[in-house]
């Protein structure tokens, strides 16, 4: 939060609509993803209720656990996930490329990468709780499952495990997606109701979006996106469903209580896929392909380890993974919010406000300047630029640019609102600069000190340090009968 | 005096009772004059949202009220069977202790009484104490009105200390639980503490031998296995005892209202309420509310402030954070003028009108290229 | 383009709940059923949401008429029948209740006695039948004391005033229906080794252990020190010796209060209240 994003609410208040937080895409959004809307029972810590999910907006498949507290529905319910989920997952095995990095064998990578897409956060929480209560089962011994229920844990665990990675795409959030692009005129805690939210950035006609979000929250209008549902649903719809089925387990008991889950899903699909539409909508930014290599770099690692038969994931992280996991998820963060910036002239504009950050004009340049005498004399241009930003940024501060990008530069001296820059790298080997490489008199710039080692960062790591969240380990882990047996009720 | 005038604001209907969870709530929005007002008076804040058009969103589901009627009736099963082994494998309880007082093997009329009376003994000798008491009815005094709580359980007996226990059915899963539902689980506890504290207090004994570390109950990972784990509540006990003490200091906020202004709902024999709605929503109104989007998960009016806030433009709809970063100005339309420079700042508001104007600025020019 | 289809769609949503009467008519019965059975509900709900009970309630009747029509519409389509649910017991609820009891032996709550029936007899007992049970009892032992060969009774306190949701039976010893402090943690272990022992028996018969004992017993061993593995099924042998071993901890002292409490019941109670407990006026003093 900054005065910038303060300051888009109070304009959205004011026109009725949202305004844009970012002026391209900063996640993938896949041609084709798998929308999954998971409902839970009330009360109940992983008790699915139903899902809608699949890839074509037009023919959805709607999976219901017709009592939810009955355990055999409940596996069954899993394995009928497994059966819309795995293949979609598994088609994604059969296109490969050879990736090549620094320093390391080359390594085969999928093409493309599957993605899940989800109504809010808390149903990406719930995609977590599914994936830990079905990834330790076994399909023999004392409780046996389908053989496709442990497997679909580990991926719907790996999807969830993604989820909290910032820049991943794997598996989305519609909510959090849409709220990285578009600020409302509600706060924060409202933006968790995806109609409400989808009310400010795309108002039916004739509405504005405050009376679309409105409407919203009346929970007979536009159902809650799950997973928990509407009380009075439960109350007045749901529970003499499952109690007819209870009573007499029939096909029509079963069809009552998807008839009425129905009801409570059909919007929401409706409105993710049109999170997944306007998102589209919006040009993609530099790095998202970037990023999504690296997504798709890690469902490779995981694919090959499921294929081979590897352990689930722990039930927690050890004290040493789980600090290097935290250190990566910060570098993440930080990559992240660096590559958005530069991408993102919206995104810059933050930093700008808060001086690390400046634009202007050009106003003077000497694109042959040298430093040094005799072998050690180097080019290092210098480029003087008018601002009126409130710059904070010292001499000798080591600045970039996401118009040259790989460029970097050395703040020489600020007199008011002129600065001038040493460019040190990325302007070409010869006595002079490559033609383009150092900005010319009267050109717009825009610099900045966030140069931390994002390119670097986002290559791919070494196969021998591979994280865990891209499959690698460090220790194996080796469930036991307990895990496999514990309940579910 | 003031509890006369609180009488008054409440018209003839007996004051609404408070339980534990609206008692935790009043310290939630500690700056809320209307809800400290509303609250001290004992009014019922749900029917009045209700007969103003702003009925709360709450609702819970039936599925999950029997699902926690459930759990607690396991955990409780054969006096405390479950508790027990909790107590005895993870808080190392000696197998001699297992005995179970029930506070509810009387008429509901002496439940509090025997409370205080098994209370009392269990303080003064030990040897013949219990270590459960289940069904038990406190009180707490809340601006000079009496509410009764009733914790799950109190257990007695853990190196001579009492400690609140409190069942909860949302899972804790690998070790952890939904932080919002702990935190909410605390505040609650913390409200049994000081009841209880209280009591043994008045009883002549020390305040100290209520444990601040409450025995929070909850089902393990999918299963219903109840699992126990200690929950220090000294934060929140120290925020409920300032909230408290802030409603007795409500006098001052009442004595300042006009007088003959009364939130009666004018219910009718059959208790439908026949007050105008708009003279009621304009008494309401006579007491300043701090709206915050949060509000929307613990208070009844969160709904009718919610639209006064929209209607007077006001910031607070927005959140805390937009609050904080627009350096406190109040409305939407002021901090727009300050940004868009059709308005001079006011005296302080030199810095906050500084940095509208920048992020203004840089806004238009980095939406640019993009239109 | 769908862009606008999307649209379309959720334009449109509001009113399909607002204004139902504006859509086409349509022939088939079962959809305008399903529109019915839709709009119905979201009246229910919004009259619950008024707090219109009254409304809501005939409501709620409109709804189940208008779904047990559907139901009986689409079946006359899909030609399935219901299935009857399981047979209930033919003996009468207290001799149900009363066979529980008699296997445990000591004053238990409507929801084991629920539990133990389901395991060893024919189950299809609610604990809401039960709950009226002992008023009942009652009703029927002071319009003709001792008319029947047991009645179903209250298990006394030590202020012989009625224990909280407990079941006993009138023919046992009356310090066997006294509950003292130490005497709920007894009476669960004597009840599990009295499952325990049952099922040796059924097994020793040549039976086989019906599994929902078993899991009742595994339920009830994770509460007794040492009468269970972590993960394994409970053993009866391993659960009576465990229950045994805790049980000399508290027996003596626990025997000993129910004698003193009994012996005051006999001395100051008359028939109806050493059966069914003495008001909690007039006993209020302990040890009066």
């Amino acid at each position: 939060m900054s005065a910038l994003t303060a300051l888009a609410r109070l304009r959205a208040v004011r026109e009725g609509r949202a305004q844009p937080a970012a002026t391209v895409r900063h996640c993938h959004i896949a041609e084709a993803p798998m929308v999954f809307i998971p409902l839970r029972m009330a009360g109940e810590a992983a008790a699915p209720l139903a899902a809608m999910i699949g890839t074509d907006p037009g023919s959805p498949r709607l999976l219901v656990v017709p009592q939810p507290r009955d355990r055999d529905l409940r596996f069954a319910f899993a394995a009928e996930l497994a059966e819309v989920l795995l293949p979609y997952v598994e088609g994604f095995a059969k296109e490969t490329e050879t990736a090549t990095r620094r320093g390391a064998e080359p390594y085969e990578r999928c093409l493309s990468a599957p993605q899940v897409l989800v109504p809010n956060g808390q149903a990406a929480a719930f995609t977590g709780l599914l994936g830990r209560s079905t990834r330790f089962r076994r399909a023999e011994g004392p409780y046996p499952v389908h053989p496709s229920v442990p497997v679909l844990g580990r991926w719907l665990t790996f999807f969830a495990e993604r989820a909290a990675y910032p820049g991943s795409s794997l598996l989305v959030s519609a909510t959090d997606a849409l709220a990285l692009h578009w600020t409302s005129g509600q706060s924060g805690l409202e933006d968790a109701n995806l109609a409400a939210l989808l009310g400010w950035i795309d108002p039916p006609p004739g509405l504005t979006g405050l009376r679309a979000a409105q409407e919203a929250e009346d929970p007979l209008l536009w159902p809650p996106a799950g997973p928990a549902t509407d009380p009075g649903f439960d109350n007045e719809v749901l529970a003499p469903a499952i109690e007819g089925y209870t009573r007499a387990p029939t096909a029509r008991a079963v069809e009552r209580v998807r008839e009425a889950v129905r009801t409570q899903l059909e919007p929401t699909w409706r409105l993710v896929w049109r999170a997944a539409e306007l998102l589209r909508g919006l040009p993609a930014g530099a790095s998202v392909t970037r990023r999504w290599e690296y997504d798709r770099g890690a469902f490779t690692e995981f694919l090959g380890r499921v294929a081979e038969g590897g352990p689930p994931q722990a039930r927690r992280d050890g004290a040493v993974a789980a600090a290097s996991r935290l250190a990566r998820m910060e570098r993440a963060r930080v990559s992240f919010d660096v590559q958005r910036a530069y991408d993102d002239p919206l995104i810059m504009a933050e930093y700008r406000l808060t001086g690390e950050a400046f634009a202007g004009e050009v106003i003077a340049a000497d694109p042959e300047h040298t430093e040094g005498e005799g072998r050690s004399r180097k080019l290092r241009p210098l480029v003087t630029i008018r601002t009126v930003d409130p710059v904070r940024l010292a001499a000798g501060t080591a600045v970039g640019t996401p118009d040259r990008r790989g460029q970097e530069a050395e703040l020489v001296a600020t007199d008011g609102g002129e600065i001038t820059l040493k460019i040190t790298k990325g302007m070409g080997r010869g006595k002079t600069p490559s033609p383009g490489a150092v900005p010319a008199v009267g050109e717009r710039v825009c610099y900045t000190s966030l140069t931390d080692d994002f390119q670097a960062s986002a290559s791919l790591p070494d196969p021998d340090l591979t994280p865990w969240t891209h499959g690698g380990p460090p220790e194996e882990w080796v469930p036991d009968d307990a895990d496999a047996a514990e309940h579910w009720e | 005096m003031a509890t006369d005038r609180l009488d008054a604001l409440r018209g003839p209907v007996p004051p609404r009772p408070h339980d534990a969870r609206a008692i935790a709530a009043l310290a939630a929005n500690p700056g809320c004059a209307r809800r400290a007002v509303l609250d001290a008076a004992g009014i019922d804040k749900d029917s009045t949202a209700r007969h103003l058009g702003f009925p709360a969103p709450f609702g819970q589901s039936r599925f999950a009220i029997t699902r926690g009627d459930v759990f607690e009736a396991q955990v409780k099963a054969n006096g405390c069977a479950g508790l027990l082994r909790l107590l005895r494998e993870v808080l190392g309880l000696p197998i001699p202790l297992v005995a179970y007082h029930d506070a509810a093997d009387v008429g509901a009329h002496l439940r509090h009484a025997h409370t205080r009376a098994l209370i009392d003994r269990a303080a003064r000798d030990s040897d013949d104490a219990g270590t459960f008491y289940d069904h038990p009815l406190l009180s707490l005094e809340i601006a000079g009105h009496t509410s009764y709580l009733e914790p799950d359980v109190v257990a007695f007996r853990l190196g001579g200390r009492f400690h609140i226990v409190e069942i909860k059915s949302f899972a804790v899963i690998d070790g952890q639980a939904e932080p919002a539902k702990v935190a909410a689980a605390a505040r609650q506890a913390a409200v049994y503490v000081l009841a209880l504290r209280r009591l043994v207090e008045e009883l002549g004994h020390d305040p100290g031998r209520v444990s601040h570390e409450v025995i929070l109950v909850c089902p393990e990972n999918f299963a219903n296995r109840p699992v126990a784990t200690l929950v220090d509540v000294r934060r929140q006990l120290a925020v409920l005892r300032r909230q408290l003490a802030r409603m007795t200091g409500v006098g001052d906020l009442v004595s300042g209202l006009p007088s003959g202004l009364t939130f009666d709902l004018a219910a009718d024999a059959d208790g439908v309420p026949t007050r105008p709605v708009a003279e009621l929503a304009e008494a309401i109104g006579t007491v300043a509310a701090r709206y915050a989007p949060e509000c929307r998960s613990t208070c009844d009016m969160c709904l009718f402030c919610r639209d006064e806030a929209r209607d007077e433009g006001s910031t607070d709809l927005l959140g805390r954070h937009v609050r904080d970063e627009l350096g406190g100005v109040a409305g939407v339309d002021e901090a727009l003028a300050l940004a868009e420079g059709t308005r001079g700042p006011a005296d302080g508001q030199e810095e906050i009108a500084r940095l509208l104007r920048l992020a203004d600025r840089l806004r238009a020019e980095s939406l640019e290229p993009a239109r | 383009m769908a862009f606008t289809l999307m649209l379309e769609i959720r334009g449109t949503q509001g009113r399909h709940a607002e204004a139902p009467a504006t859509l086409p008519a349509v022939s088939d019965p079962l959809d305008a059923l399903e529109r019915r059975i839709g709009e119905l509900r979201g009246e229910v709900r919004r009259a619950v949401k008024a707090r219109q009970s009254t409304l809501a309630r005939s409501l709620r009747g409109e709804l189940r008429k208008a779904e047990l029509a559907w139901d009986d519409a689409v079946s006359a389509e899909h030609g399935d029948a219901p299935e009857p649910a399981g047979t209930p017991s033919l003996l009468p609820v207290r001799e149900q209740v009363h066979q529980a009891l008699a296997l445990l032996g000591v004053p238990t709550a409507a929801r084991l006695v629920v539990a133990v029936h389901e395991a060893f007899f024919a189950g299809g007992l609610s604990a809401g039948r039960l709950t009226s049970l002992r008023r009942d009892e009652e009703r029927s032992f002071r319009t003709a004391p001792f008319s029947r060969p047991y009645y179903l009774c209250a298990a006394l306190t030590d202020r012989l005033s009625p224990a909280r949701g407990l079941l006993a039976v009138s023919t046992w010893p009356l310090e066997q229906r006294i509950v003292g402090p130490l005497s709920h943690r007894v009476d669960f272990l004597v009840s599990a080794s009295r499952i325990a022992e049952h099922l040796g028996r059924l097994t020793r018969a040549g039976e086989d252990a019906p599994p929902g004992a078993l899991r009742l017993l595994s339920r009830m061993a994770q509460n007794i020190p040492g009468a269970v593995e972590r993960f394994g099924g409970a053993e009866p042998q391993t659960v009576i010796r465990a229950a045994a071993a805790e049980l000399t901890v508290h027996l003596e002292a626990d025997t000993a209060g129910r004698a003193g409490t009994a012996e005051r019941a006999a001395r100051q109670l008359g028939d109806v209240e050493q059966l069914f407990g003495a008001a909690t006026l007039s006993h209020a003093q302990r040890g009066a």
